[in-house]
């Protein structure tokens, strides 16, 4: 194998991982806010991902407000979710498991409603940069992957700062960790509650419009992100914020380079393989620290 | 009411379902009894799933991968070596318990969120077993000509005969397994699920049975697996995806995981309700998750917690 | 407690008839003639199934408006097997058994149609089924039909144009592991006998969102010419985007047009043998395009085709024999039918149970998102 195709590997790998960390980043922010892990995170993605697809294919919209539009149409959808549904079953005693099929339930209910209303096309959404490549040492890459890989570490880096700084984060971080005593220093605790969806279905929806225009639009794409998601939040430490990424990034590096240096039909159950081996040797996750094992 | 009726009405009340239940074959349309059918099979192997949950806290993702192992030894022992019906089922149980014992020890040493991706892992790892070494599983061409179950001359060939085979099988299992919930076993299940640390003082090796329920669960899956590959004469990959591991823990849930016999109320609604939803047309996708989503924020404890509650407080206002 | 008990069982009364289907009714001569069919119109072969029940409700429709099967109605009972064998085997049990069809269409995928065949392999019961030639059990089917050809025949078209109309000897493949997987078969089987040397081969799963790397793979061991085998436009932009400028030759089951919208500017110098190019159809394919056109407002493509063609071929073989004639007598009918269909001309004699030959592919070629017939014709 030549150093050529392990250094393409790599870069495809880390594009990948980006993908899945993106998701995962979603998924542990709704996690660290509520406790549920939400296996709808990759329709959010959808979600926005089929709204600019709408706005700019039917109603002519220039990229950029459709783009804006669809981020914060999966805020809203994330927000709905969090009144609609999850408030009235946490009234009535919702258990981790009930939560996992609310939103399992919802992931179907938006493909099939894609399904139903826009079809089953793949669309293509354009990229930053358009389809144009780099080519670093024989390998290329996509302009939109470098766009995707730096705005995922700024979401990163924001939600950081915005955890540890912002007062309105750590009224979040408090309603999430210690609800009674939240609530007596005056923490409106279920705004907290729904506030933190709305900003896994902003986080999702800003995925979407990531992720479009490397793996395309269409109805089925939710669940598939969602399971990577998933992996990489977990791997990473649900309780840590830069968890998801590197997680993400570990999962997608090890498909890769599984593909070129064994085989690509064993892909999966090599990356799996390791995962689980992580999974025991590190059980508090690839950044964990002292936290409850497995979130 | 007079105290005595206590004891002959839930008599009476199972002598009706037991007629109503041997009637169904009868008035059903063929169609509606094979899906009985298979609601019986998602019973069985939604039972392991169930119990894991409800009596050691695992959720498990892995449950497609032993219904998968039953179901490919009865394709490789009858149909490809024409070796009598009993090997196929034993040979995928004794498979399907070696290998949850030979995995389930490292990763029950996992919990939570973990523990449910790593049965995830395992899940996803055998549907791509399950295509790659299409030598023993035929690939996606998938495996034909699988025997019927055949006793004594009467030959399980058709839904209605089927379904007097797999349901005594799984009612047999539910009793089964509200006898282990009572007995010694049971007691130290339940000490580890509500109070695990005082388990381990008692003297009670958590992870071991952890493990042996793991492996429970898994004859249980690979029985359902073995009947399936029985019942439909072919095999093939898709059957054992890892969409089909989501809707037996989906089943185990709906149904309550808390009650011996939720799962089959669960099977029910996931085998019986999509189909007839599909007379809405193309919208039958939407209106079945809008159904789970109702169904999950209506009845968190399952449909089995829910009857039972209702039962239980018709008691209380009758007594 | 007489009352409470027959309330009790009141309810399980109230029940049963929830479980019970309508009884069918005694067929008279206005009877509408049923034919079921078992598509997969959900699921990763939905791609397969939609465009399959456009064809047949189209065909029967024209078939209806031309007085049905002997002045009776033609019905074809349209069922969703999800994509899965197993659901596909109940669906045919269902309809053979609860609706009285006398032929099954379908299904759509090569599991589901080996599971639904057991059904039909039972009782004799003439199934024309919109996949290839599938695992070797079929061979012993004596009602099974495929409206498609043998993998084996798709592997040689795709050889005949690389050898022939490419003359090329470096081959590199990137396939997926269903539909794929059995085409890549046959072309290691055959590459030999045209001369022709895999430098590559790349598999990826069924659904896969990305195959970069495996593209990449396949351009390191640089060969002169790319097979893409796949249900989805994914391998196809992954292959360009890592530069992948080799021409790309393709395979029946990757050419339809939702791909090529979701492949947008890289649907480019692809290469399909295939049956049907709608855009310039062949003089036998004029009258199904039009009228397809007509009903729908878009472009047919093979499986459209196929439905089509299944829905003639049973409508023929029950008007010869009249509907009520038995399965044995239908299935004759159609061994015996010389079937010029919109696909090919089919021969259900023949060994592989479908008689298409080399002859009837058509190759076309993607120019800027456009289909255009190639000059190209194999021997």
């Amino acid at each position: 194998m030549s150093p050529d195709l392990l250094f393409q590997s790599v870069l495809t790998g880390l594009t990948n991982g980006f993908v899945y960390g993106l998701i995962g980043l979603g998924i542990a922010s709704i996690f660290r806010g509520t406790r549920i892990i939400n296996a709808m995170q990759g329709d959010f993605a959808l979600i926005g991902g089929i709204t600019a697809v709408l706005l700019l294919e039917r109603q002519g919209w220039p990229m950029l407000p459709a783009f804006v539009a669809a981020v914060l149409i999966g805020g809203a959808a994330g927000w709905l979710l969090e009144v609609l549904l999850v408030r009235p079953l946490r009234r009535r005693g919702g258990t981790e498991d009930s939560y996992l099929l609310l939103t399992l339930g919802c992931a179907f209910a938006v493909s099939a409603l894609v399904l139903y209303f826009v079809g089953r096309d793949s669309h293509a959404l354009p990229g930053i940069g358009g389809e144009g490549i780099v080519v670093i040492a024989d390998a290329a890459m996509r302009i939109h992957a470098l766009w995707l890989i730096a705005i995922s570490l700024a979401v990163m880096l924001t939600l950081r700062l915005f955890y540890s700084r912002t007062s309105l984060g750590l009224s979040m971080m408090a309603a999430a960790l210690d609800p009674q005593g939240a609530l007596t220093t005056g923490i409106n605790v279920p705004l907290m509650r729904t506030l933190t969806f709305a900003l896994g279905g902003l986080v999702g929806g800003l995925a979407g419009i990531l992720v479009g225009p490397l793996i395309t639009v269409y109805f089925d794409m939710g669940l598939l992100l969602t399971l990577k998601g998933f992996a990489a939040a977990i791997l990473g430490g649900l309780a840590n914020p830069m968890g998801a990424i590197v997680g993400g990034v570990t999962l997608g590096l090890l498909e890769s380079i599984a593909i070129v240096t064994i085989s690509s039909g064993y892909k999966d159950v090599i990356a799996m393989v390791i995962l689980i081996i992580i999974m025991i040797v590190m059980p508090n996750g690839l950044l964990g620290r002292r936290t409850r094992k497995g979130g | 009411m007079p105290s005595t009726a206590a004891g002959t009405k839930p008599t009476l009340l199972w002598v009706a379902a037991l007629l109503l239940w041997a009637a169904l074959p009868f008035v059903a349309t063929r169609h509606m009894v094979d899906l009985l059918v298979f609601a019986g099979l998602y019973s069985i192997a939604g039972l392991g799933v169930a119990f894991l949950l409800g009596q050691c806290g695992i959720v498990n993702l892995a449950q497609s991968v032993f219904y998968g192992i039953g179901a490919y030894s009865v394709a490789w022992f009858c149909a490809r070596k024409g070796l009598p019906v009993p090997v196929g089922i034993a040979s995928g149980i004794v498979l399907s318990v070696a290998m949850a014992a030979v995995v389930g020890w490292p990763i029950l040493r996992l919990s939570g969120y973990f523990l449910a991706l790593a049965t995830l892992a395992l899940g996803i790892i055998a549907q791509v077993l399950f295509l790659e070494w299409d030598w023993i599983t035929g690939g996606t061409l998938g495996i034909g000509g699988i025997p019927f179950i055949e006793i004594l001359g009467f030959t399980f060939d058709t839904p209605a005969r089927f379904y007097f085979l797999v349901w005594p099988v799984a009612l047999l299992l539910l009793v089964l397994h509200h006898n282990l919930l009572h007995s010694r076993a049971g007691l130290a299940l339940r000490a580890m699920r509500d109070e695990p640390d005082a388990a381990a003082v008692l003297g009670i090796d958590i992870h071991k049975l952890k493990v042996q329920m793991f492996m429970l669960s898994a004859m249980l899956g690979s029985l359902a697996g073995s009947l399936f590959a029985h019942y439909v004469t072919f095999v093939s990959v898709d059957s054992f995806a890892i969409d089909r591991a989501i809707s037996f823990l989906l089943l185990a849930v709906l149904g309550g995981v808390y009650t011996v016999w939720g799962p089959v109320l669960g099977a029910l609604f996931i085998t019986i309700l999509p189909q007839w939803l599909s007379r809405l047309g193309d919208i039958h996708a939407f209106v079945f998750a809008a159904a789970l989503i109702a169904a999950v924020i209506l009845l968190p404890e399952g449909f089995g917690g829910a009857v039972t509650n209702w039962w239980q407080r018709r008691r209380t206002r009758r007594a | 407690m007489k009352q409470s008990l027959r309330r009790r069982m009141f309810l399980p009364l109230l029940l049963l008839p929830l479980f019970a289907g309508i009884p069918a009714c005694e067929q008279a001569d206005d009877q509408p003639v049923k034919v079921g069919a078992v598509l997969s119109l959900t699921g990763p072969g939905a791609g397969l199934g939609g465009p399959e029940r456009n064809g047949i409700l189209l065909a029967q429709k024209l078939i209806n408006e031309r007085g049905g099967i002997n002045g009776r109605p033609l019905e074809v009972i349209i069922e969703d097997d999800g994509s899965k064998a197993d659901i596909a085997k109940s669906k045919a049990e269902g309809l053979i058994h609860g609706e009285n069809v006398v032929a099954l269409l379908g299904p759509s995928l090569t599991a589901s149609t080996g599971a639904a065949a057991s059904v039909t392999n039972r009782i004799g019961m003439p199934q024309l089924c919109m996949t290839g030639l599938g695992p070797e059990i079929e061979l012993s089917y004596k009602s099974l039909f495929h409206m498609l050809p043998p993998q084996s025949l798709n592997a040689r078209a795709m050889l005949e144009y690389l050898s022939k109309g490419l003359n090329v000897r470096q081959l590199g493949v990137l396939y997926d592991s269903g539909y794929g997987q059995l085409v890549m078969t046959h072309i290691e089987n055959h590459a030999g006998d045209y001369g022709i040397n895999i430098v590559a081969a790349e598999k990826f799963e069924v659904g896969a969102t990305d195959v970069s790397t495996q593209a990449a793979k396949v351009r390191a061991a640089k060969p002169e010419v790319v097979g893409i085998i796949a249900t989805s436009p994914v391998p196809f932009r992954n292959a360009r985007q890592m530069r992948i400028t080799q021409p790309i030759v393709s395979a029946v089951g990757s050419s339809s047009y939702e791909y090529v919208k979701g492949m947008g500017e890289f649907a480019d110098d692809i290469v399909f043998p295939e049956f049907i190019v709608s855009e310039d159809p062949l003089p036998h394919q004029k009258e199904f395009v039009d009228l397809f056109v007509k009903e729908y407002g878009t472009l047919p493509k093979t499986y459209d085709a196929a439905g089509w063609d299944a829905t003639h071929v049973i409508a023929q073989a029950l008007s010869e024999v009249g509907p009520d004639a038995g399965s044995e007598a239908i299935a004759e009918a159609i061994r015996a039918n010389r079937y010029r269909g919109v696909i090919a001309s089919f021969n259900f004699a023949a060994p592989d149970m479908t008689g298409i030959e080399l002859e009837s592919y058509t190759y076309s070629k993607l120019v800027d998102g456009n289909y255009t017939r190639l000059p190209f014709t194999a021997k």
